[in-house]
């Protein structure tokens, strides 16, 4: 009978561990976050050229983020692995305004993400539209402190005196 | 309507006895009571900056200083241990910052993270509590400092060679471990601002207080299930419990597993607020401030309710709230005002632990008296 009851337990124990494992693995890509770069700039593909409208208007959950003239860059945040996006978009200086929602998939792996808007627009590849940002390396690396204080007198020490790596 | 006149003095005597009882049980509630009534009129700020700043400080904290009721019911006194919780729930958000998990979801996996660290944590401290019979408060005070040097030797050495961290935003300059803060602006109230409404300008944080009664819920079943029933019983007295045939070291040491996650819990829910942490110090002072608003609320080291967190929250962050002001009205200079926060905090425990030594002396000497005094009349009808 007890060793029914410990089966038993057992099972729930290893059934609740599998849920949070599997709570916690939908949570990452539900959750994951995106920093997402929409450039208004022209783009040269397979020789063929992709000229720039003369204004997009960036609009996410209904607010504006953007608005991107010819060689300009807007960014806006997205969680998960879609981003939904309404562009009104002038050709041309002093036309008209043409207003699209548009959902473009995001791949998981990226944390900033370049969206050509040119070339999104035209119907090019993801390999056209897309390229990951990768953030240029800190210009000059600025040592932290790192904790060495612990209300014991030691924070007269100075860090040659505490060994912190 | 009978019960009620029952219960009520009927002689003036009474009625003194009765008030001197009131007064004597809730000395340090009514301190801050008057404390609070002294410095709102002086500190001259808008009741709708109060209301809010009061909502916001009860949706941060009232979590984290439930953590502490479960173990005051199993007889373990104020867990200062809570502070590995909140270590634990600092580690998943760390983890989840460098997932790049955003928004609520961030704030889930950071609990989940925090879970099985908490539990290992809370095992670790049970065991060594039950080691420490009748000095359990000291002693997780302790086990906090010692476990906080554990925490930094995790967080300053071992992630980035052994534990991976991908984002270098995160890491020191020097390739590794953890920056002094981490940022999470990404999460920053995802959990106060979804259903937030606004009422008359002050901004409640619904999701939050549902979490918040979810966890009072839990506390009220939980006391009235088994375990919760045992924990009573040795909290009450371990040797009875014991010959009850409960198992005491296990329930102290499901207690203190129970606070610790609870903790952790708490402390996500207290930064994902605050919006960044200070990643060697945020939970220092934590168990300190948390332990300080239940005192405050009314609670003893041996009994502690819902009420107590509640009424402790108001009362103690009012304080907070209003007493820079107030210093800067009276004195001219802020800082009075932050001295004395920091000072009635650590004094507020002070008092109370006092006053229950006090009282447990008291209450075991007039046990003796009863004692000697039906052995003498026990004595005295042996003789006739």
């Amino acid at each position: 009978m007890k060793n029914k009851t410990s089966n038993r337990r057992l099972i729930f124990q290893i059934a609740a561990v599998v849920v949070l494992i599997a709570i916690a693995y939908a949570m990452t890509i539900v959750g994951r976050g995106h920093t997402v770069y929409l450039d208004n700039k022209k783009l040269e593909y397979d020789g063929k050229t992709y000229d720039t409208p003369y204004k997009v208007v960036v609009l996410v959950d209904g607010e504006q983020v953007a608005k991107l003239y010819d060689r300009e860059r807007g960014s806006a945040t997205c969680i998960g692995q879609k981003f939904t996006v309404t562009l009104e978009i002038t050709e041309k200086k002093g036309g008209n305004e043409t207003t699209q929602t548009y959902t473009i998939p995001l791949p998981k792996n990226m944390d900033g993400i370049i969206i050509n808007l040119p070339a999104y627009l035209a119907g090019l590849g993801e390999d056209a539209y897309l390229t990951e940002f990768i953030p240029s390396p800190d210009a000059e690396i600025v040592e932290e402190d790192t904790p060495s204080g612990d209300d014991f007198g030691m924070d007269d020490m100075t860090m040659d005196e505490v060994p912190v790596g | 309507m009978k019960k009620l006149n029952k219960k009520l003095p009927r002689s003036g005597a009474e009625w003194l006895r009765a008030l001197h009882n009131f007064l004597s049980n809730n000395v340090v509630p009514i301190m801050f009571v008057l404390i609070c009534a002294y410095c709102i009129p002086r500190a001259d700020l808008s009741w709708s900056y109060l209301l809010n700043e009061g909502m916001t400080r009860l949706g941060r904290n009232a979590f984290l200083i439930l953590s502490l009721l479960i173990p005051v019911m199993a007889g373990m006194g104020m867990n200062f241990g809570m502070t590995l919780g909140a270590m634990a729930g600092e580690i998943g958000l760390i983890f989840a910052a460098d997932w790049q998990v955003w928004g609520i979801p961030g704030l889930i996996l950071a609990a989940i993270i925090s879970i099985p660290i908490s539990i290992v944590l809370g095992i670790m401290i049970g065991k060594l509590l039950n080691l420490a019979k009748g000095r359990e408060m000291i002693t997780s005070y302790m086990i906090s400092f010692a476990m906080d040097g554990v925490y930094q030797f995790v967080v300053l050495f071992m992630m980035g060679p052994i534990i991976p961290i991908i984002h270098d935003s995160l890491k020191l300059p020097r390739g590794y471990g953890i920056r002094n803060t981490v940022s999470l602006l990404n999460m920053r109230q995802s959990l106060d601002n979804l259903l937030a409404v606004s009422v008359g300008g002050v901004k409640i944080p619904v999701l939050t207080l549902i979490i918040i009664a979810a966890a009072c819920l839990f506390i009220l079943w939980f006391r009235r299930t088994k375990l919760g029933q045992d924990m009573r019983a040795v909290g009450q007295d371990m040797e009875v419990a014991r010959d009850a045939g409960i198992n005491v070291e296990r329930t102290r040491v499901i207690s203190m597993v129970i606070s610790t996650v609870f903790a952790g819990f708490g402390m996500i829910i207290y930064l994902q607020n605050v919006g960044n942490f200070p990643t060697y110090t945020a939970h220092t002072q934590i168990g300190m401030f948390s332990i300080a608003a239940l005192l405050v609320g009314g609670a003893s080291v041996e009994k502690a309710s819902i009420k107590n967190v509640f009424l402790g929250v108001i009362l103690f962050h009012t304080m907070f709230i209003v007493a820079p002001r107030t210093g800067t009205v009276i004195t001219g200079d802020s800082m009075i005002g932050e001295y004395f926060r920091v000072f009635v905090s650590y004094a507020v425990i002070t008092i109370a632990l006092v006053m229950y030594e006090a009282k447990k002396r008291k209450a075991k000497s007039a046990a003796g008296l009863q004692l000697a005094a039906d052995q003498l009349a026990e004595e005295e009808a042996k003789a006739k």
